[in-house]
């Protein structure tokens, strides 16, 4: 068993690899990139202004930035690291090649070898050029070694520049994400907030659609033909054939408050006020703002998890075992609810893993609908912001959670059904 | 001699013996009510819904216009002033229709529903968030275009989609499926991981990623679709595939030097019809989910392609104006429902079990 779960998260290594290598590649090569947006901005914002350097609309996709001074764009792409070849920019966000941060220029004057410079906190330093690089020295005269310099390439006006740094291992394998372009904050910092109400939804949504189908499937398999089933059938049907958000959307048109009823809110976690509320009323307003979205949530897999509770059942209760059972005057209670039940929640066991995965992948369109901050409409908009920490963030979230659910499945079949062997 | 079955009756037995297994299942499928009328119906629909410019359109069927006959459905454009109309660019027949009643010897014929896809208040007599009722049925949306009439073309749109997007994503998952169970080895391992690397990435997030660089039209829309949705019939086709290998009818055939590719489609494929089949419809709703979604999020088919999903973007933004979300979900709510009822149906002819099973 152990080594079947340790071949598992062996697996897992190429997959990670592979599929975060190509969504890295994938968004580093398109245009409109950040850089670009950031370009575009300065540049409308200088036009705004009536500043001069406007490209006028130039064209963005040859990644020109016509009309920014070179410093500046050399500036912007290191704030965004286009100035490293991508193979280097994805070993940085792995955190297996030094990531420089702290940066400060450095400008000789002409002629000039050495320059002063503040590094902050009223620490002055001198840096010399001499013939193997660069070397810098404290106010005593002693040699600093904390700083790393390169050299830059030199600007149009001949001046030479250098750009002094620290190097620090950091990235995705160190635990982290990385800092939002948009938010200006660490990943996971701007993800809580976001996972918890996914998380809310996710958690729920499972129980409540485990708690809802379970007991329908084993009643509409016991009563297989009867009026009730086949009542119970159509509801499932048009359930497994409305997509969740699409039904979310009805919903709300039909209880927000629009043009019918005004049952439920229109939209949000939680109430403006919620800070403000007693711990009752509180509640009271969670529960009243995740009606609506919980109902998208689940319908989804409410219709298939049904059926397939009942046609386990069913399969199970054609089984010779149950003849045996039923022989040997065991009464129908038992039988049905000891032999057949644990025989046919196996295929509900195995279902649990594919929750988690739905919990991230279908999310975002419900959330859009209902304008929650959630995970997944997190990942929609910074794809649309091009904000590529949270992005990639969002990927390793994903791929992580994926194996996680699928081995939740494994140990939840492992232990519904004791004969499982996993090898 | 009384015993003995007629000749009639021998020919009756013989040829009920001699249906071709996918004859009994078509017969099958045709027992099942509730999946056949659906089938019919969303057939009718389907070949209806082509002819649709014929049906719902501002443009009309025929003018007839001092001695002369016009049919602008066929022609295309035509300006206003050819029919003495005072109207900048193209006619409106609609108030030509009204303006010929009391002309003689001048007509105009219209489709039964005078109003078109495209048509927004830049033409005259259109106005923006109009409620349902006998002129505009199902209202007009936030640029005075006829909800009702975008609707109807967009279940033609939705519907050709999803059933190309399907064939297309079966012709490269049945291929490489059917090649990873029949070479099975090193390529099936190789393909495999690559596979998995693949179904990892989040569809609609790249989908999204890549749809933000080009604007996507229609069958560009379906090759990045088909990128992503080849993966689920490789998994049925790959098992297949495997099974059927080890069977002594395809010895035989390796036996008689047959070549690796008329064994796979000639003689293994034909044996694994069945979840092509089966799965068929549920592929159908899953593209047309995919697409409707896509075009919720704005990242779908080009404005100003009539489309379920941005009518009800559209729609969420004037809670109001209910119908123009109610309108494009109950259409699409219909017309899954009814591949649903085909799906089952399908699958219950094919898979004879008592009882009813979805997935």
């Amino acid at each position: 068993m152990a080594t079947y779960f340790l071949r598992r998260l062996l697996l897992l290594i190429p997959t990670f690899f592979g599929a975060t290598i190509l969504v890295f590649i994938i968004l580093q090569l398109a245009p409109g990139g950040p850089l670009e947006q950031t370009i575009r901005q300065i540049q409308m914002g200088g036009m705004s202004q009536g500043e001069s350097g406007g490209g006028g609309g130039g064209d963005m996709t040859s990644g020109g930035g016509a009309g920014l001074p070179a410093e500046a764009m050399e500036e912007l792409k290191r704030f965004y690291g286009f100035d490293k070849p991508i193979i280097q920019r994805y070993l940085i966000w792995l955190g297996v090649w030094p990531r420089e941060h702290d940066t400060r220029n450095l400008e000789f004057g002409p002629g000039d070898t050495e320059v002063e410079k503040n590094m902050g906190r009223g620490q002055w330093v001198t840096v010399k050029q001499t013939a193997d690089g660069y070397v810098m020295y404290n106010e005593d005269g002693s040699i600093n070694s904390d700083w790393l310099i390169r050299p830059l390439d030199p600007g149009e006006d001949g001046i030479e520049r250098a750009l002094v740094y620290k190097t620090k291992l950091s990235g995705i394998l160190t635990g982290d994400l990385g800092t939002s372009y948009t938010y200006m904050q660490p990943v996971l910092d701007v993800m809580k907030p976001r996972f918890k109400v996914s998380i809310f939804f996710g958690i729920s949504g499972f129980l409540i659609s485990y708690i809802v189908c379970i007991p329908l499937g084993i009643a509409k398999a016991l009563r297989h033909g009867s009026p009730f089933d086949l009542f119970s059938s159509v509801i499932v049907f048009i359930a497994y054939s409305i997509p969740g958000w699409a039904f979310g959307a009805v919903l709300l048109i039909l209880l927000g408050g629009g043009s019918f009823w005004d049952v439920f809110p229109l939209g949000g976690f939680r109430s403006e006020n919620w800070e403000y509320l007693s711990l009752w009323g509180r509640i009271i307003d969670q529960l009243y703002h995740a009606v609506l979205p919980m109902i998208a949530w689940t319908i989804g897999s409410f219709a298939t998890l049904t059926v397939l509770m009942k046609n386990s059942i069913i399969e199970n209760m054609s089984q010779d075992y149950m003849r045996t059972a039923f022989s040997k005057g065991l009464t129908e209670k038992r039988v049905i609810w000891i032999h057949a039940l644990r025989n046919s929640v196996i295929p509900i066991a195995s279902y649990i893993g594919n929750v988690i995965g739905v919990l991230l992948a279908g999310s975002y369109l419900i959330e859009l609908v209902f304008n929650i901050d959630g995970f997944g409409k997190l990942g929609y908009q910074a794809v649309l912001d091009r904000d590529y920490p949270i992005v990639m963030g969002f990927l390793v979230i994903a791929v992580l959670l994926r194996l996680v659910g699928n081995i939740l499945s494994d140990i939840a079949l492992a232990t519904v059904d004791p004969r499982i062997r996993f090898k | 001699m009384e015993n003995t079955p007629t000749v009639d009756q021998a020919a009756a037995a013989q040829e009920q013996i001699s249906l071709s297994v996918l004859k009994k299942r078509w017969l099958k499928f045709k027992s099942i009510k509730r999946g056949y009328y659906a089938f019919i119906i969303l057939i009718t629909a389907y070949i209806i819904s082509f002819f649709l410019p014929l049906l719902i359109n501002n443009r009309a069927l025929v003018v007839k216009y001092e001695g002369e006959i016009w049919f602008p459905v066929f022609q295309g454009y035509i300006a206003g002033s050819t029919f003495g109309e005072d109207v900048p660019g193209e006619a409106n027949y609609r108030e030509l229709k009204v303006k010929f009643k009391s002309e003689k010897g001048n007509w105009v014929i219209m489709p039964p529903y005078p109003y078109g896809p495209y048509e927004d208040v830049t033409t005259a007599g259109n106005k923006m968030y109009e409620e349902p009722g006998r002129g505009h049925w199902f209202g007009t949306d936030n640029t005075g275009r006829d909800v009702f009439s975008r609707l109807l073309y967009g279940f033609n749109i939705s519907l050709s989609f999803a059933i190309l997007f399907t064939i297309a994503s079966y012709l490269i998952g049945v291929s490489i499926g059917a090649m990873m169970g029949y070479f099975g080895g090193k390529f099936d391992l190789i393909t495999q991981r690559f596979i998995e690397i693949w179904a990892t990435l989040p569809f609609l997030f790249v989908m999204i990623i890549i749809s933000s660089i080009v604007r996507p039209n229609f069958f560009l829309l379906i090759v990045i679709l088909t990128l992503f949705g080849w993966i689920g019939m490789t998994y049925y086709m790959r098992a297949e595939f495997y099974r059927e290998k080890t069977k002594d009818y395809v010895a035989a055939a390796i036996s008689m030097g047959q070549t690796h590719k008329k064994i796979i489609f000639k003689h293994i494929l034909p044996n694994s019809l069945v979840p092509i089949i089966t799965y068929f419809p549920f592929a159908v709703i899953g593209g047309i989910g995919s697409l409707v979604g896509l075009d919720f999020l704005g990242f779908g088919l080009p404005p100003p392609t009539p489309s379920w999903g941005q009518m009800v973007s559209v729609g969420l933004q004037n809670m109001v104006k209910w119908w123009m979300v109610l309108a494009p979900l109950g259409a699409l709510f219909t017309t899954l429902l009814l591949i649903v009822f085909i799906g089952e149906a399908i699958r219950e002819a094919f898979d004879p079990r008592v009882y009813s099973r979805l997935r």
